[in-house]
């Protein structure tokens, strides 16, 4: 579970991205099983023909940051993979649920400048919180096709329908299609 | 008032194929109340089904009239004796909760439309139609007959598991 009753742990971000190849997750899911480490959380996909792994692992203390450094070294020395480590507070480990609803908004269109920007901008300003993007590049190089792919919390007051007319705009300046969807979850 | 307490998973009973009640006496009733009042003791809960209180029999109840998305269209209080699913069609995914797997939720592919069968308390058999969101939440609470999980029917890792928030 991801709280913060362990206070005999260490957490840490840890990045690692690459060439892709077989064989990433498995050398250091290696180096972190080695040093006892725990994954609590992970996030691993392409981007291009990269292979981009963001996991949060925890530690009994006493543990270094340096240490765990060393390892991702020596282990991907010449394999052509960088690993950037870094420390977690208390508070960055902890999961704070959203209070509002939570969105789906989905964006495409013809590929321009400026549509990840001007999007999560118009979001941003009024408090909304992107939980999770993705985009991808698709098309044909002649006639390119931009999609892009968020979960987002509202602030508490803002339903679906707000944050819909929010973009309205956006959907005509940008000339893309955009629709927001209610995935808030249902108990079951 | 009987509120049982809700089993969690890896609690194994939860990935048990129950056998069917064979009769209606004092026990099942007394099974149907309790899951009744334990579904109305959870946080916005609108289904229990028997194994995540512990007795894996077929038997579950579902009430959606209280849920914005089953209050336009709902059979109010449904308890379900040995329910079977005799036709489904639709599809429609909805991000899934359970009180039996604190912590996350999964986007869930189910049946938009189903007829269904059951006994009910006066052990008279029933068919009803049930559309929309009641026909999920009856699917979500089936699928606890035979062993299964929200977990078991995620179709994508990297969508589909979202840490939950207080349910509406």
């Amino acid at each position: 579970m991801n709280d913060c009753r362990k206070a005999n742990l260490a957490h840490f971000a840890v990045t690692i991205i690459g060439k892709d190849r077989p064989g990433i997750v498995a050398d250091t899911a290696q180096v972190l099983y080695a040093l006892g480490c725990n994954v609590e959380d992970s996030s691993c996909t392409m981007l291009g023909g990269e292979f981009a792994m963001i996991l949060i692992v925890s530690h009994e203390k006493p543990f270094s940051k340096k240490r765990l450094e060393a390892e991702f070294a020596a282990k991907n020395q010449g394999n052509g993979l960088s690993a950037f480590i870094r420390s977690l507070k208390d508070d960055e480990v902890c999961y704070r649920e959203p209070e509002g609803e939570l969105c789906l908004v989905k964006v495409y269109g013809s590929d321009k400048p400026g549509i990840v920007y001007r999007i999560t901008r118009e979001l941003a300003d009024r408090q909304v919180n992107i939980t999770d993007l993705n985009t991808k590049l698709i098309g044909s190089p002649a006639e390119p096709v931009y999609v892009l792919m968020l979960e987002a919390a509202l602030p508490q007051g803002m339903t679906v329908e707000d944050a819909s007319e929010l973009l309205q705009n956006l959907k005509r300046e940008l000339c893309v299609e955009i629709s927001v969807r209610l995935i808030t979850p249902v108990s079951l | 008032m009987a509120v049982q307490t809700i089993v969690i998973y890896p609690d194994p009973i939860l990935k048990t194929l129950c056998p069917p009640v064979e009769q209606i006496d004092a026990g099942v009733l007394q099974l149907l109340e309790d899951l009744v009042d334990t579904m109305l003791a959870g946080p916005g809960s609108v289904g229990v089904a028997a194994p995540q209180i512990g007795v894996p029999l077929r038997a579950c109840v579902v009430d959606v009239s209280k849920n914005r998305h089953g209050k336009e269209n709902n059979h109010g209080r449904l308890l379900m004796v040995n329910p079977e699913i005799l036709e489904a069609s639709g599809a429609a995914v909805m991000r899934e909760g359970c009180m039996s797997v604190p912590d996350y939720t999964g986007d869930v592919e189910r049946a938009t439309e189903i007829t269904l069968r059951f006994t009910g308390p006066d052990g008279a058999l029933q068919e009803l139609r049930a559309t929309g969101f009641e026909a999920v939440a009856i699917q979500h609470e089936m699928d606890h007959l035979d062993g299964l999980l929200f977990l078991d029917r995620i179709t994508s890792l990297k969508t589909g598991l979202f840490r939950r928030k207080s349910y509406k």
